[in-house]
């Protein structure tokens, strides 16, 4: 009876979805749709980078009605999809593949055929990818994040017009509209990038086959990270960099000495205090770039498969009807802000590459709940004097504060303290005893100003130092702070040991 | 709204603070010329204020207010907001006059003194800097007063160093730095002395640094000096921005703020709907008869619940779960359109093995008897005619934003409940 009974409702349930819902509901009940457009959203923010998706998350968890506006079709921007995490897992699998190649036999293991599987690389390079951008699209709907995918322009002060990349049009209007549209690279001019043979660091993380010669044009931290990887997985490569040194103005001369040596033993040729003065792409894999002396009189031709173009980014504005609010930027393209982030319109805001100060995801994510605060409470906080930057290489270069140049450049006194990895027993036991921590404290009051690193995990290593700079502390508090051993850490204590005082073990 | 908010806040943190000031001062009250007149401090108008603005002072010296006066208006870099008296009184001097800039919080501003007093026999209280950790984040901007930082024992660099009286910090919850410690212990100095230094670290923090300048190793200055060029690089340089030439663009649109509509309160609604059980009973007499089985007319209700509650749509404000949400983002499963409800409808009329037709209630003697005699309820009217077994009013009480939801689940109870009751229990 019991069974017979069950039997019958399965029937009847089963009976009823297919025809009872249709017919009781209406379909467009069932359509979920985007908000009215009338309805003004609290904060509407143009990109959905960094700076762009990290606000969106705050603002969401503040309660705000948020819509982000992204063209790329996922989200991350440029430091997610084509910058710091793809060149990241290149980085990190070329370096195993070099290892592997000419530094595990030494240490006792001895592989045979080693060989270089170029498309699985990418593969894996995009597994990371997919897998970053997915996971902040689910952060977004976790927060309540109206995400749309198309491009924003303004159209008056309070409304952004969206074209949607599936076609069509849609406007939002927001009480608060926040600009993240960041940055795009510089091009060259004279050499049009074509991201097959003249290429930008969004082809050189894309390359479809090793090329054989490689001329790097720029050697700051996305140059030197680029033909890092290249040079691993066999290519050769040159980089011709403007200025005296690599590594960009912010590095500290001394740390970018080292590492160019360090560098060069791995087989990269570097051109420095050497300028660019034409290219010409011959063929789809032939370059041919002229050089000279920064300083004129040495003419040079060098010739390559592909050239790589990273002299640099630039704020990115473009189509976003800037003019149609008569909002202004400055003479190298960006947005201008005062010190809550507001442009001149002040419910209009902006964060991130496209504004001033560093190029760096992690700015553009403090400036980001910064401005969320600013909105919601008023008050939000940065502190632009405690940004660490990091090179990728092998071995990373980190650095947070003051260089020792900066220093003699505005007449400040200092004390420098310094502790080689050679020195240091992880170091050595792992045989990578490439680098050093140089600490640059106030002679007075001991007071740490910069502190450089170059050595393996230097980029985890300088979140100690950010710590102790945005705390204010003395060399010797570091010093006086029990770190493990053995570990890597040990030189970081040493090298404070050595900056107001003597460092044990060297 | 956030200013007005913040302006009352101020008004209660400004009331506090002068009721205690008041507490000590009348406990010396004995007589009128015991009474020193006192300071009056920039008061904080927000939790984040350090530093403010005098727009103008609406009392003028000497002049008498009453609690509730406007005395001044301060302006912060968020809004402009009136600072009123707490208590009557008189402004004896003011120490920073109208537009006075970038005024510290705690710092003073004016003498006050009470009503009554001879304000010319009165003497004007020393100024006592409440916030001595913030000279060194804004030196600059102060009066020389506060600025000045202490002045160091230029002599032998002995521990017996001065303490220099009037300079107070606060009290510190967090352990002191390591060096701080240790120089502290080094020099035979108790601990408990950095309370007595000033401190020049981020958030007023005590450094290595200024037990070094309290102990006159360094120079006086030195923390502060290292002090202020971080605070400069803490902020983004945001001087001398040339702005690039402007290009011939159309005029800007007249703007158009969006005027916000008040929301409505999150409210419940009551959903109803007619439902007529007439099939119900029909198959209940039915089943009675070939089965010799009495099924109640609740079963037939719980089990149509059961059947409309399957897959109704989300309601307005659905929070889908991190797992659906994932799936959903990694394409494994459709966005969720539907979900599985949990409404239990109320059913107006009465509700029995065998409907009873309407008929009005007679009253019961005893009620009469205890005077509790009710009113006739009202029945709300229905639109189909009444029957014998006439529609009963099922209705659902549902929060706002799930109307649609539930309007669906009662046409659901409905169509099964009119059409074929009998499947719900065959």
């Amino acid at each position: 009876m019991l069974s017979q009974r069950l039997l019958g409702r399965v029937a009847v349930r089963s009976a009823f979805k297919p025809s009872g819902v249709s017919s009781v509901v209406p379909a467009s009940r069932w359509a979920r749709t985007y908000a009215s457009e009338s309805e003004a959203r609290d904060l509407v923010i143009i990109g959905g980078g960094v700076a762009g998706y990290v606000a969106a998350i705050k603002a969401g968890q503040e309660g705000m009605k948020v819509t982000c506006i992204e063209k790329r079709g996922t989200l991350g921007g440029t430091c997610l999809n084509v910058g710091c995490i793809p060149s990241k897992s290149l980085l990190n699998n070329s370096h195993l593949y070099h290892q592997i190649l000419h530094d595990t036999k030494h240490r006792g293991i001895e592989v045979g055929d080693v060989k270089l599987n170029l498309a699985q690389l990418m593969k894996a390079k995009d597994t990371s990818v997919t897998g970053l951008t997915k996971g902040v699209e689910f952060l977004l709907k976790k927060n309540g994040v109206e995400y749309i995918k198309g491009t924003g322009s303004f159209q008056d002060e309070h409304t952004v017009k969206v074209e949607l990349n599936d076609g069509g049009e849609t406007s939002v209007t927001g009480k608060n509209i926040l600009i993240a549209t960041g940055s795009e690279v510089t091009p060259f001019p004279g050499l049009t990038i074509d991201e097959q043979t003249v290429i930008s660091s969004t082809g050189a993380i894309a390359l479809e086959k090793v090329p054989e010669k490689m001329i790097v044009i720029g050697g700051g931290i996305i140059g030197l990270e680029m033909a890092s990887v290249w040079s691993r997985l066999g290519a050769q490569v040159t980089v011709v960099e403007y200025l005296d040194q690599i590594g960009g103005p912010g590095m500290d001369t001394e740390i970018a000495k080292s590492i160019q040596k360090i560098l060069k033993k791995q087989g990269i040729i570097f051109k420095t205090g050497t300028k660019v003065v034409s290219g010409e792409k011959i063929s789809s894999n032939e370059v041919k770039v002229e050089v000279d002396s920064a300083k004129g009189g040495k003419p040079e031709t060098l010739d390559a498969d592909v050239v790589l173009v990273a002299i640099g980014r630039r704020p990115y504005t473009g189509g976003l009807g800037l003019e149609n609010i008569g909002l202004e930027l400055d003479d190298r393209g960006r947005v201008i802000i005062d010190s809550e982030y507001r442009t001149k319109i002040p419910h209009i805001r902006c964060v991130g590459d496209v504004t001033f100060g560093p190029m760096l995801a992690h700015k553009a994510e403090e400036e980001a709940v910064a401005v969320v605060e600013y909105i919601k409470k008023g008050y939000g906080h940065v502190n632009y004097g405690c940004i660490p930057a990091v090179m990728y290489t092998f071995p990373e270069v980190a650095w947070v504060g003051q260089s020792e140049q900066d220093l003699k450049k505005a007449g400040i006194p200092y004390r420098v303290g310094t502790f080689p990895f050679s020195a240091n027993s992880r170091a050595k036991t792992n045989l990578d005893t490439d680098g050093m921590v140089k600490m640059l404290a106030d002679p007075e009051t001991d007071r740490i100003l910069g502190i450089h690193i170059i050595g393996p995990n230097a980029g985890e290593m300088i979140a100690e130092g950010t710590l102790a700079l945005e705390y204010g502390a003395s060399s010797e508090d570091i010093a006086r702070t029990c770190h493990a051993h053995p570990t890597l850490a040990e030189a970081f204590k040493e090298a404070a040991m050595a900056t107001h005082g003597k460092a044990i073990h060297y | 709204m956030a200013s007005f908010a913040t302006a009352c806040r101020a008004t209660a943190r400004l009331a506090a603070r002068r009721l205690q000031q008041d507490a000590s001062a009348r406990s010396f009250r004995t007589s009128a010329i015991a009474l020193a007149a006192q300071n009056f401090s920039m008061p904080a108008l927000s939790p984040t204020m350090t530093e403010g603005n005098i727009a103008s002072w609406k009392v003028k010296e000497g002049e008498k207010f009453q609690a509730g006066d406007v005395l001044l208006e301060i302006e912060t870099d968020k809004a402009t907001m009136d600072v009123e008296a707490q208590e009557d009184g008189i402004l004896m001097k003011i120490t920073q006059g109208d537009g006075s800039k970038g005024v510290q919080v705690g710092s003073r501003i004016a003498v006050v003194a009470e009503e009554g007093d001879d304000i010319s026999s009165l003497e004007i209280p020393e100024e006592k800097s409440e916030q001595p950790r913030k000279a060194a984040e804004a030196p600059q901007t102060q009066t020389p007063e506060t600025t000045t930082p202490k002045a160091a024992p230029p002599t032998s660099s002995a521990p017996k160093a001065p303490v220099k009286p009037g300079h107070k910090t606060s009290n510190r919850t967090y352990p002191l730095y390591p060096s701080v410690a240790h120089l502290l212990k080094v020099n035979g100095l108790d601990t408990s002395v950095a309370k007595d230094i000033t401190p020049t670290g981020p958030n007023g923090r005590l450094l290595k640094g200024d037990v070094l300048a309290y102990l006159g190793k360094i120079g006086s200055s030195a923390p502060a000096d290292v002090s202020s060029r971080f605070e400069k690089a803490s902020h983004l340089d945001l001087s001398n921005i040339k702005v690039a030439a402007p290009k011939p663009a159309p005029a800007g649109k007249a703007a158009k703020p969006a005027a916000a509509a008040p929301s409505p309160p999150p409210a419940k609604s009551t959903i109803t709907l007619p439902i007529s059980l007439t099939a119900v009973t029909e198959a209940q007499l039915k089943i009675k008869e070939t089965l010799d089985v009495f099924v109640p007319l609740s079963t037939f209700v719980a089990r149509a619940s059961e059947l409309a509650n399957d897959g109704l749509p989300l309601p307005k404000d659905y929070k889908p779960s991190a797992d659906e949400l994932f799936d959903e983002i990694l394409g494994l499963s459709a966005a969720k359109k539907s979900s599985k409800g949990h409404y239990v409808p109320q059913i107006g009329a009465s509700i029995g093995a065998y409907s009873r037709p309407t008929q009005k209630r007679t009253e019961d003697v005893y009620d009469i008897l205890c005077g509790t005699s009710k009113p006739q309820i009202a029945r709300p009217i229905t639109q189909t005619p009444a029957t014998p077994a006439g529609p009963n009013l099922f209705s659902l009480n549902v929060p706002q934003g799930e109307q649609k939801r539930a309007q669906i689940f009662l046409e659901r109870v409905r169509l099964v409940l009119e059409n074929e009751p009998g499947r719900l229990v065959l």
